[in-house]
């Protein structure tokens, strides 16, 4: 197809009046858009003015359809959790086509290889779904956000949209999924497009051209998903603090006071660990008498796992009498971070 | 498909004994760099059949004194199509308007007033109207032409 050419002929009027051609976009000049081009000449004949001459053309604008598919800020692969519902990673489609477009989408994961942000992809998500973010508030909102295809973005516009799945609880950490997000550029309406090509020969009227990547009206981007799970490991350290005899080096005689350090590690880029209880259950530890005048103590740090020395932290934890277990809650331990529970008994 | 047709004339009476028809056209190509068989690239121009944004076009002014009289003092205006931004002539001799047709000059010598009301160098692409004034005498028959260049904005 081809735009018209036109030549047309304009009369008289000295002075061109300039049609309004279409506005400035970054897409470009609008689809269908005439643009006349108008010249006038004046001049004498035997030193008198003449009447001016003008001629113009006009050509109409043809569609050229030009797109783009990519991550969302902030890049980056996306932090999940095992057993994690509706895991989001957010796209955005641009459409810097001179007219409005329709998108399909369809959402894909990697079966192996490299996934976007470099990690080996090595399981699926399960129930991969694609939305629109009706909104356009960045947040996936499952009531709201339900549209699966992209309608009439116009020339200049971008739109968000959401590749969502589900985390088996059995995916370990440092476990990659790849996904891709491709987009299709329809027509307004929703039909597909029948693009001209280098080959194609024009005929009258408004063409359009895919001068996308690849120029193939389809564009695709990918993200992955990581999955980042707390890595704890938990080491019961002992001493003793006291025998009432001993100036130095104390020993673990009856009526000695030992100090036990319950450290709670979690691994180097492990999740941050949350709600971290731990409770110690004295009746299984035969011969010790819990020593009430030392309150347990949360939060503190491993100062010598050598001579197995706490320091015991600011935060307190607490002792059942009925059940004789001593429990605490640590504040969330974050990759390669030690927290501990200090408490105190005696030897009977 | 592709007519070209030209377009012309439009003067008459002041003094009839001296009006004489001056034939103008307005062309428009689309400038495209081809690829032939052996690899190099050749640089064409073709009929505005397909044109998007991001086109080079050139603009092809031809005038012809189709009279019996010499014409003098030719000035020749077109103004720039807004979805077209100017980006120069072929023989440099124009002089422009970057503000509707109001100022010219060079386009070194105009400047674009800035949102904060400080001037800024008037860039190519501000250009609303090219002017050319031809300070020779036209003969009678005798022809020439004026080319600009802009890219479909």
């Amino acid at each position: 197809m081809t735009s018209k050419l036109k030549f047309l002929v304009a009369t008289s009027t000295a002075t061109a009046v300039l049609m309004n051609a279409g506005s400035a976009h970054a897409a470009g000049t609008l689809v269908g858009t005439d643009v006349q081009n108008n010249v006038t000449v004046d001049f004498q004949v035997g030193g008198v003015n003449q009447t001016a001459a003008t001629a113009s053309n006009t050509f109409d604008v043809d569609r050229k359809v030009i797109f783009t598919v990519a991550e969302a800020a902030t890049t980056g692969t996306t932090s999940v959790s095992p057993g994690q519902q509706d895991a989001v990673t957010t796209f955005v489609v641009t459409n810097t086509t001179n007219d409005t477009l329709d998108f399909n989408l369809t959402g894909a994961q990697l079966s192996g290889g490299t996934a976007e942000h470099g990690g080996t992809d090595v399981f699926d998500v399960a129930n991969l779904q694609v939305f629109v973010d009706a909104n356009n508030n960045g947040t996936y909102e499952a009531g709201t956000d339900t549209a699966t295809t992209i309608d009439n973005l116009a020339p200049d516009a971008s739109v968000r949209v959401f590749v969502i799945g589900d985390i088996a609880l059995t995916q370990t950490n440092g476990q990659v999924a790849g996904v891709t997000l491709t987009a299709t550029a329809r027509n307004s309406d929703g039909t597909a497009i029948t693009a001209a090509t280098d080959s194609t020969a024009n005929t009258a009227g408004i063409e359009t051209i895919f001068a996308d990547s690849g120029r193939d009206g389809i564009e695709t981007d990918g993200d992955d998903f990581t999955v980042a799970t707390a890595n704890l490991s938990v080491v019961k350290y002992s001493r003793v603090v006291s025998d009432g005899v001993s100036v130095t080096n104390p020993k673990a005689i009856p009526g000695a006071v030992v100090e036990y350090c319950i450290a709670v590690s979690n691994g180097a880029g492990a999740a941050t660990a949350t709600n971290v209880n731990i409770s110690d259950n004295l009746t299984t530890v035969s011969g010790v008498t819990f020593q009430g005048s030392f309150t347990p103590a949360t939060d503190g740090t491993v100062v010598n796992a050598g001579t197995s020395t706490c320091t015991p932290g600011t935060g307190t934890g607490s002792y059942n009498a009925g059940t004789d277990t001593v429990s605490g809650t640590l504040t969330n331990i974050a990759a390669g971070q030690t927290r501990t529970l200090v408490f105190r008994v005696t030897i009977d | 498909m592709m007519k070209i047709l030209s377009a012309l004339i439009a003067f008459c009476l002041a003094v009839p004994a001296f009006s004489a028809p001056l034939e103008l056209a307005s062309e428009v190509f689309v400038e495209r760099v081809q690829k032939r068989a052996d690899g190099s690239t050749a640089t064409v121009l073709e009929a505005p059949k397909l044109v998007v944004p991001g086109d080079q076009l050139v603009f092809v002014v031809r005038y012809k004194n189709a009279s019996a009289q010499p014409a003098s003092k030719l000035s020749v205006t077109n103004p720039i199509p807004r979805a077209v931004a100017f980006s120069g002539t072929a023989d440099g001799t124009e002089i422009v308007s970057v503000d509707g047709g109001k100022n010219w000059g060079t386009l070194a010598q105009l400047k674009v007033p800035k949102a904060d009301g400080a001037f800024r160098q008037a860039l190519p692409s501000d250009v609303t109207h090219v002017k050319w004034n031809l300070n020779q005498t036209l003969a009678a028959g005798s022809a020439g032409k004026l080319v600009f260049r802009g890219v479909v904005r």
